[in-house]
């Protein structure tokens, strides 16, 4: 039972895990399809992207060239605009021609009207003639042929006035013509005249052109010689760096002067040395050589007693062949020679004694000799050095000279230091001084000649009548001539006057100012022209502004008056800061006006 | 003259700068009559710096130079001159023929500081005599003033300073290629005062 049961679950089981089976290959279907859909989707997508980037390339394109349509429309409609103003001006011009035309067609028409008027008021005349011509004609027959005649004449000179009025409607049209030509002639004579100016101006452009080129070449040539500058901007750091470069060297000579000193004294300290180190040598030569004697004295004295000592020798000798000859008297020699062994061997420790002094002393010379040496070469060191220094300072005090010689010349320079010059009227003054003396000398000398000619006339006071008379005339002439003359001044003075107050009027009326002028000197003698001015909308007297004028300068004088706050504020703008004296008056017009009317 | 303390051998900015000035009066007045700017009968003698000095009798060139001395000694209290040049022109053509130059050197720590230095007057004074000589033997080297001639005064200072309404701004007046001569120098300890003269080369003597 049990396994059966089992066996059902298990075939059960079997079976559902069947189906199981076949609803995952169903689901697995499903999801293959699934995917290969998503595939397609997404390839579709990528499609679709790749289509909209190439659309909006297409558009970005398209737009470009939209734009470019659209500035290439532009610039037509620009052009077309400008065409179209020429064309419209062109036009208006023809259309003033033809109004023109039309104008003196119109005149032609008028003259022409009246002319025919004129000749169908002739030809009414004639029928009229001709009318009543043929009224009396009708009954007598006879005179009908000259009526007749006379019709005929009539119609002959018709048609001739006709052919008249043809050949001046013709004349008409060629006058006209003619007119035209004309103006069109002006035109193109215009034409030449400005063209011919603008060759001209082409021509002094040209020039200008070719100097400006010749300018630029030089200025090119210029650059390029100065090193290191290959354009025009590098000029300006160039002239820095040049400017630097002065400091930098005007400090070096500084230094340099400085150096030169230190090298002085450096010199001035090793010239010491050397006359010191000149002295040590000395002295240690002298001592050298004092030594030296000192020596000789000991090898004689050494000598002497080496000959002292053999000459003892041989007294000794002699004692001791002597002793062996006379025994007797070996007791007492004996002692004797005792006596002088000891001596002898206190001679020997004398000269060893001495010998080793010598050998110090040659000693101590040897060691003095390198000391010598060694100075010896220590000045010829210094020797050089100094000569080293000369040499440099040499050098250092012709550089100096040079710089000095620039500066005596008078060069200086701008950055720090500026020339002036005392105001020196010397000369002048001599000069006036002079002439002074000149024409004072002359007047002397008239004034001698005249009380000449004075006491000449008194002498021959009766010679002198036709010369008085002559003079007289003279006189008369001169006086009259003086007269005139006065009198033309005169004239002219009050003509001056006259024309003098119409113009201060007039600046008064024009510009609201009454002008006073008067000339004056300053304290140290410069003559200034001062102006003082009132206006007319003044509210007091003391309303006035006073400027100076001096060589070119005009220059506001402070007063009562411009000291006040209001009009030295004014006089801060408009002539301190924008120098304008006129812009001032005006503003302080304006401002008395309406302080006038408004009170 | 000099406005001196108790102590003999200090000196003071302001003695220095009187000095100084005082020194330019006279050297001026010396050159005027050694070089014949100005007629000889127009100088009159006196005795200053222990020797016969020469001054002007003229009364527009007396008021000239004082009025230049006292400039000159307001600036140089205020250690504002850089140097002072007499210059000496052709009346005829205004060409430079001669430029008396002195420079000057001035203590910078004096004029900041008001500190005073030290040496005797009669030191400064043997060093002005000594220039004063050579002014007066310029006349054996520098070439003859053959033509009437008139002078002008130039000052270098500072560019801070205001210029005086007597005074303008101007050019330097230089000699092209000129000859030099340095004279003698003379130091108050505050003011070195260096002389130069250049003149006109002379084309006759050239080689």
């Amino acid at each position: 039972m049990l396994q059966e049961q089992l066996r059902k679950e298990v075939d059960f089981s079997q079976e559902q895990l069947r189906k199981q089976i076949q609803s995952f290959s169903e689901l697995e279907l499903k999801f293959q399809n699934e995917m290969d859909l998503r595939k397609k989707a997404e390839s579709s997508a990528a499609k679709a992207e790749e289509k909209a980037s190439l659309l909006e390339e297409k558009l970005s394109t398209l737009s470009e060239s939209i734009d470019r349509e659209k500035s290439r429309l532009q610039n037509e409609l620009f052009q077309k605009r400008s065409e179209s103003k020429l064309s419209v001006s062109r036009i208006s011009a023809d259309l003033e021609r033809m109004e023109c035309r039309a104008k003196n067609a119109e005149k032609e028409s008028v003259l022409l009207r009246e002319q025919l008027e004129e000749l169908k008021m002739r030809l009414d005349k004639c029928m009229q003639e001709k009318y009543d011509m043929e009224k009396p004609n009708k009954s007598p027959e006879a005179p009908s042929k000259d009526s007749d005649l006379l019709v005929k004449h009539l119609q002959e000179e018709l048609r001739h006035y006709e052919s008249e009025v043809r050949e001046a409607r013709k004349i008409k049209a060629s006058h006209e013509d003619i007119q035209l030509l004309k103006e069109k002639l002006y035109e193109e004579k215009s034409r030449r005249e400005r063209a011919e100016l603008d060759l001209l101006k082409l021509s002094d452009l040209q020039l200008t052109l070719k100097k400006f080129e010749d300018e630029l070449s030089t200025w090119k040539s210029l650059i390029k010689e100065i090193p290191g500058v290959s354009s025009a901007d590098d000029i300006l750091p160039k002239f820095a760096a040049l400017q630097k470069e002065v400091v930098d060297s005007m400090m070096r000579v500084g230094e340099a002067q400085a150096r030169v000193k230190e090298i002085q004294v450096a010199l001035d300290t090793a010239m010491l040395d050397k006359q010191n180190a000149e002295t040590e040598t000395a002295m240690a030569k002298e001592k050298a050589e004092s030594h030296k004697a000192e020596i000789k004295r000991l090898e004689l004295m050494l000598g002497l007693i080496t000959e002292e000592r053999d000459c003892l020798k041989n007294v000794v000798k002699e004692l001791k062949e002597r002793s062996n000859l006379e025994g007797g008297t070996e007791v007492v020699s004996g002692t004797i020679v005792q006596e002088l062994e000891a001596s002898l061997a206190k001679k020997e420790n004398y000269v060893r004694e001495l010998e080793s002094s010598l050998l110090e002393k040659r000693e101590t010379s040897s060691r003095q000799h390198n000391e010598i040496k060694l100075l010896n070469e220590r000045l010829t060191n210094e020797a050089r050095r100094i000569k080293m220094l000369e040499r440099e300072s040499d050098r250092l005090r012709s550089e100096i000279s040079l710089l000095e010689s620039k500066l005596g010349h008078g060069d200086f320079s701008s950055a720090n230091t500026k020339v002036l010059r005392m105001v020196n009227t010397l000369a002048v003054d001599n000069e006036a001084k002079q002439t002074i003396e000149a024409l004072q000398t002359e007047l002397q000398k008239t004034k001698e000649k005249l009380q000449a000619v004075e006491e000449l006339k008194k002498q021959s006071s009766d010679a002198g009548a036709p010369v008085d008379s002559y003079v007289a005339g003279k006189i008369k002439q001169l006086k009259e001539q003086i007269a005139t003359l006065e009198k033309r001044e005169e004239r002219y003075k009050s003509v001056f006057a006259e024309k003098i107050s119409v113009f201060r009027r007039a600046c008064c009326e024009l510009f609201g100012y009454k002008i006073v002028m008067d000339d004056h000197q300053r304290p140290d003698g410069i003559p200034v022209t001062r102006f003082t001015l009132h206006s007319i909308y003044a509210l007091s007297d003391d309303e006035k502004l006073q400027f100076e004028y001096e060589s070119g300068n005009t220059n506001i004088v402070v007063n009562e008056y411009t000291s006040q706050p209001e009009i030295s504020r004014q006089i801060d703008i408009f002539i301190r800061k924008m120098s304008s004296i006129p812009a001032f008056t005006a503003n302080l017009t304006v401002e008395s006006f309406n302080k006038r009317t408004l009170s | 003259m000099a406005s001196r303390t108790a102590a003999k051998d200090i000196i003071t900015l302001r003695g220095s700068a009187a000095i100084v000035s005082e020194f330019f009066g006279y050297a001026a007045n010396s050159i005027l009559y050694n070089r014949g700017v100005y007629p000889e009968e127009s100088f009159a003698k006196v005795k200053k710096y222990g020797l016969p000095m020469l001054l002007t009798q003229d009364e527009g060139v007396k008021s000239f130079i004082s009025n230049l001395t006292s400039q000159l000694s307001e600036w140089l209290e205020a250690g504002k001159l850089q140097r002072v040049v007499l210059v000496i022109m052709s009346k005829a053509t205004g060409e430079v023929l001669e430029r008396w130059n002195f420079s000057i050197e001035t203590d910078g720590e004096v004029v900041e500081k008001g500190v005073s230095r030290e040496k005797s007057d009669k030191e400064i004074m043997r060093e002005i005599q000594a220039i004063m000589r050579q002014i007066a033997s310029s006349i054996t080297y520098l070439p003859c003033l053959d033509e009437p001639c008139i002078f002008d005064v130039l000052a270098y200072t500072d560019k801070d300073c205001a210029v005086p309404f007597t005074w303008i701004e101007s050019d330097p007046k230089l000699i092209a290629n000129p000859q030099m001569v340095k004279l003698h120098s003379f130091d108050t300890k505050i003011h070195k005062v260096d002389t130069l003269v250049s003149y006109k080369n002379d084309e006759w003597d050239e080689p």
